[in-house]
């Protein structure tokens, strides 16, 4: 479904997603991105370096939210995204990603939209504010 | 060791320090966008006629070096990624071949319960082989800092 900037109020909310944080998916994500290190995709490396367990890369957590904002809007633009990695995503865990619109730029047609990841113990790890053009 | 966060800033920030060429290859786009659970075709099938890298892709490329070479080292503790900024700038492709220029683009502290914590702000500025700009990434480092003023 395409968006208009007019079709979208001031506090509209993204429906959430439950992102895939398997290990094989985050290694996929390590192949595809060169990020071949061990406490991205290897639980008991991951330990070895204090870790309680393999970790999603800060910048698959930022991929999520990208893709949370393409699956509302997929005609959106993304002009920035800024993302602060508070604390790690385990692999493997039940992460959920969400996004509410918190400004309308009318000369621009933009929004910003916050964002952020939170585990299962509704612990948000992940923030960020995306700046998103719609026709 | 006391740290001048202002002198540091006028020494080592605004020159770039480092240049790294990077090839856009379809099936990393591919395999990055789906991972990420990506469902737009314009980001995970090369097929579509506007196929292109998500918006955070450049997010991926590191280059040759982190700091300047003899840049400080500051700090007792380990420096640890605290975010990532990405303005995206125009559609990178495959089969681009991208160039990335770093520089440090800003030095600050901010101080919490755990202490100050020092920020640097490598910034990286991607261009296509037309010499078209393509996207621009900050990458927050932080570093714990006692002494940071």
């Amino acid at each position: 479904m395409s968006l208009t900037y007019d079709d979208v109020d001031f506090g509209a909310e993204l429906p959430p997603v439950a992102p895939d944080v398997t290990l094989a998916n985050v290694r996929r994500f390590t192949a595809a991105s060169g990020m071949t290190f061990g406490r991205f995709s290897d639980h008991e490396q991951a330990r070895k370096e204090g870790l309680p367990g393999a970790i999603v890369p800060g910048i698959m957590s930022q991929g999520i939210l990208v893709a949370l904002i393409h699956r509302w809007a997929p005609n959106a633009r993304v002009t920035k995204i800024d993302t602060i990695f508070r604390a790690p995503i385990l692999v493997d865990s039940h992460p959920v990603a969400r996004g509410v619109v918190t400004d309308k730029n009318d000369e621009t047609r933009s929004l910003e939209i916050d964002l952020t990841i939170q585990n299962e113990a509704k612990e948000t790890r992940v923030v960020g504010t995306a700046t998103v053009e719609l026709p | 060791m006391e740290i001048d966060v202002e002198k540091l800033k006028r020494d080592w920030a605004g020159f770039t320090f480092d240049t790294a060429e990077f090839e856009a290859k379809s099936d990393d786009l591919v395999g990055f966008a789906q991972a990420c659970g990506e469902t737009d075709k314009r980001y995970t099938d090369p097929a579509h006629a506007d196929f292109q890298a998500v918006p955070n892709y450049p997010s991926r490329y590191v280059g040759r070096r982190i700091l300047p070479d003899n840049f400080p080292r500051l700090g007792g503790g380990y420096g640890f990624d605290a975010g990532k900024c990405v303005i995206p700038i125009a559609p990178i492709r495959p089969g681009d071949k991208i160039t990335a220029k770093s520089q440090i683009h800003d030095i600050y502290t901010k101080t919490g319960r755990s202490g100050t914590m020092l920020f640097i702000v490598h910034r990286m500025e991607f261009q296509n082989q037309r010499g078209e700009p393509v996207s621009i990434v900050d990458w927050r480092m932080v570093q714990q800092d006692r002494g940071a003023k």
